[in-house]
């Protein structure tokens, strides 16, 4: 009778000892990294953390599932101190029944913000192995802001250039119509195309040329 | 180098320029006649040079338009497509790596396979010929004034570049690495080689610029002073910014290093599961000695993960050229507390730097040209603008995405070996051909004194032989070398690796080196069959006045 009685009471904690080992098949190992997320304010890992850990998966199960979930159907084990564990969620209708491990990933995916947030962690501080984090988004704006930059520098460059084009063209014609009042200057007219760089006129002086490459030295 | 060939040369060319006031063909051809294919030569390179230079400005630029973001975009890596974690290319490289290879080049696997253009790239090459030819419309009047900008604020930028550099972390390892002389590469004739062509690239000896922009100056122009100082003042700004530059780079290898041992750390702490403050990043290595003792086999299986973790080795990546601006000073940038700001200030810099450049090169051929009566009809604007828009046709296709390749190809063999040999012909040309008697005549007459002793040493005999020197090691060192390789960037390495260049590759580096090369010769031979038809000519004449006389 004794016997009975002690093999019931120590059920539960056998069964719990069997169904979470450390690479349990339907287990999660979690690891913390507390004093790098929170350095001076970080806070040790006790039996109320741990208390706190099994609530948080028992309300993302729930939330997940729609079933009723209990801290005890949490089961933590092997813990280490770099503050690392494993877990296994037990079904709540039969203690000794593993809740499968897809169907907890999923859970922890879909709460995984709150449970970050119940311990003052981020998803690389509060790693749940072999669960990969949903990445926020990247915020991409309507049109890429380089873009808008470079049709600003562009629009500049490009009216600098008319400007300068524009004041040529009106200098010329300023000069065209003095040249017209002052009438035509015959060395004058050679000194502007000279100045222009364009040699049309004047014959080309043949005789330093031809016979003498080089000048004796 | 500087000594014994920059400012002799530098000197040299100024001289000519402003004494015969014209661009670099005409220069030669009024020295020799045969020797007009030398200032055909530099305008060649110089072709070359404008074609790949103006992809750099226009990487600046997509770096400098990206820099107005909240975050960085070199800074963290892209989430790949189901968002669970960063793109795998970006995984195995790192962020600004990716963001240079991926979303600025959209890099090709090797030079062979081409795809299409990359459309910002090519905005950002367009821009950056608008720029260039609003700067050189006018002519020489407008590129003068932009010059003083240009060349000034870079140093505004250095400066405040100093002041944050001292104040990093970790930039004091630079600074006592570029001060330690390493006594192997200083033996390596290599080195030497590229600090002449660096000494050539920096002063813009042998490209025709020289001769170009003192074709422009007074008869009278004191010059030499001039000479003496700009190649002071660019060595000691050489100096000054490498100085900064080391201070920058030590930040980044302190960081790196000390990210490196951070994992490690990590590592450790997982595979142990030890509490948390039982190692500090200061004591890792005598950890990982206690624990590989005390837990052998555990330790075994972290064999392949485990990182070194090497300062020295993280100095040593020299990465060099455009590598060095884009990559490593990215990486850098992203990790000083506000980035935007000093990505904007740096890419600035790098932009007038960058434009500066391109002016002098521009100016180098227009010059030239324009001494043609056939071209100098056309007037100056028109006349740029068609230079301009030619020169940004042929330049789209380093916007492909195997232009990177060939960006480094023209980048490596266009300039390097026809400088050595131009600048070599320069030298020997005007000491032995033209002579030094009638030279330092040319110059008692715009200076009003003659070059001293020294000057003429230089000339005549020492940089001659160095040049002559320097070029054999390049062409012997070129032979040894084997087939020519570049670095391509394997995606699903994360990392450049070398390859060979394909046939058509090593041909084009035979027809770069080439070109510019054979110009001497091929004008000197035309001039040559020219002279012997006017000869033959002359005489029918002279036979034909006898008679008739």
């Amino acid at each position: 009778m004794l016997e009975r009685i002690f093999i019931f009471l120590f059920l539960p904690s056998v069964l719990a000892a069997q169904l979470c080992k450390p690479d349990a098949p339907e287990g999660f190992k979690v690891r913390l990294s507390i004093k790098t997320a929170l350095q001076d304010e970080a806070y040790e890992w006790d039996g109320n953390e741990r208390f706190l850990f099994q609530a948080t998966l028992a309300f993302a199960m729930g939330r997940h599932t729609g079933q009723e979930f209990n801290v005890s159907n949490i089961l933590v084990c092997d813990e280490t101190p770099r503050v690392s564990f494993w877990f296994v969620v037990t079904s709540p209708d039969d203690p000794s029944q593993l809740i499968n491990r897809g169907k907890v990933e999923a859970a922890v995916r879909m709460s995984r913000n709150r449970i970050n947030s119940a311990f003052l962690l981020s998803d690389e501080t509060l790693e749940f192995v072999g669960i990969l984090p949903t990445l926020a988004a990247p915020v991409e704006p309507a049109s890429p802001p380089w873009l808008i930059v470079f049709g600003v520098v562009m629009g500049l460059v490009g009216a600098g250039i008319v400007f300068l084009l524009v004041s040529t063209v009106l200098q010329k014609r300023r000069k065209k119509n003095q040249e017209g009042d002052e009438g035509d200057d015959d060395e004058e007219a050679r000194v502007k195309t000279a100045e222009n760089g364009c040699r049309s006129d004047g014959i080309y002086n043949t005789s330093f040329s031809e016979d003498e490459p080089n000048t004796q030295m | 180098m500087l000594v014994l060939e920059g400012v002799p040369l530098f000197y040299l060319e100024l001289a000519i320029g402003q004494k015969m006031r014209l661009g670099s063909i005409g220069a030669w051809t009024a020295i020799s006649p045969y020797l007009g294919g030398l200032g055909l030569a530099s305008v060649v390179t110089s072709l070359y040079l404008c074609l790949y230079y103006n992809i750099i400005n226009a990487w600046s630029f997509w770096y400098l338009f990206h820099s107005f973001q909240s975050v960085l975009p070199w800074a963290a890596c892209p989430l790949n497509a189901n968002r669970t974690g960063p793109s795998e290319e970006c995984e195995r490289a790192t962020p600004t790596q990716y963001f240079f290879y991926r979303e600025t080049l959209n890099i090709s696997p090797s030079i062979e396979e081409n795809g299409g253009i990359h459309t910002g790239q090519a905005l950002c090459f367009l821009l950056a010929w608008v720029i260039t030819y609003l700067f050189i419309v006018r002519g020489v009047k407008s590129t003068g004034k932009v010059v003083y900008f240009t060349a000034t604020f870079p140093y505004v930028v250095l400066f405040i570049y100093l002041i944050r550099g001292f104040t990093l972390h970790g930039a004091i390892n630079g600074i006592k690495y570029m001060f330690t002389p390493k006594m192997e590469e200083l033996a390596n004739p290599t080195t030497w080689i590229n600090a002449a062509t660096q000494i050539f690239f920096s002063l813009g000896l042998g490209f025709g610029s020289l001769i170009a922009f003192a074709s422009y100056n007074q008869y009278h122009n004191n010059f030499e002073r001039q000479a003496i100082i700009v190649s002071l003042i660019n060595s000691g700004t050489s100096i000054f910014s490498s100085v900064v530059t080391f201070a920058i780079y030590g930040f980044k290898a302190t960081v790196n290093y000390e990210n490196c041992l951070e994992r490690t750390r990590i590592l450790l702490l997982n595979t142990f599961s030890l509490s948390e403050d039982s190692i500090t990043i200061d004591n890792v290595f005598e950890r990982i000695v206690e624990l590989n003792t005390t837990h052998p086999e555990q330790f075994a299986e972290l064999n392949g993960k485990l990182e070194d973790c090497n300062l020295e080795s993280e100095l040593s990546t020299a990465v060099e050229g455009t590598g060095l601006a884009f990559i490593v000073y990215s990486e850098a940038i992203k990790n000083m507390p506000l980035s935007q700001l000093w990505s904007v200030l740096y890419f600035i810099m790098l932009l007038m730097l960058g434009m500066g450049s391109m002016l002098g090169n521009i100016t180098a051929i227009i010059t030239p040209l324009r001494d043609f009566k056939v071209l100098s009809c056309i007037s100056t604007e028109v006349f740029n603008g068609i230079v301009c828009f030619i020169c940004l046709l042929l330049g789209l296709g380093f916007t492909t995405t195997s232009g990177n390749y060939w960006f480094t190809m023209f980048n490596d063999y266009g300039a390097t070996f026809s400088l050595l040999f131009i600048v070599l012909i320069e030298v020997i040309t005007v000491s032995y051909i033209y002579g030094i008697k009638r030279f330092e005549r040319d110059i008692e007459d715009m200076l009003g004194h003659r070059p001293n002793w020294y000057w003429k040493i230089m000339w005549a005999g020492v940089s001659p032989l160095l040049l002559i020197g320097l070029f054999l090691f390049y062409i012997i060192n070129y032979i040894q070398g084997g087939t020519p390789t570049y670095q391509a960037w394997n995606k699903d390495l994360g990392k450049s690796e070398q390859i060979e260049y394909p046939l058509f590759g090593q041909a084009f580096i035979g027809l770069l080196l080439a070109s510019s090369v054979s110009c001497v010769p091929l004008t000197a031979l035309y001039v040559f069959c020219q002279r012997r038809k006017h000869a033959q000519r002359h005489m029918q004449q002279h036979t034909v006045n006898t008679v008739a006389a």
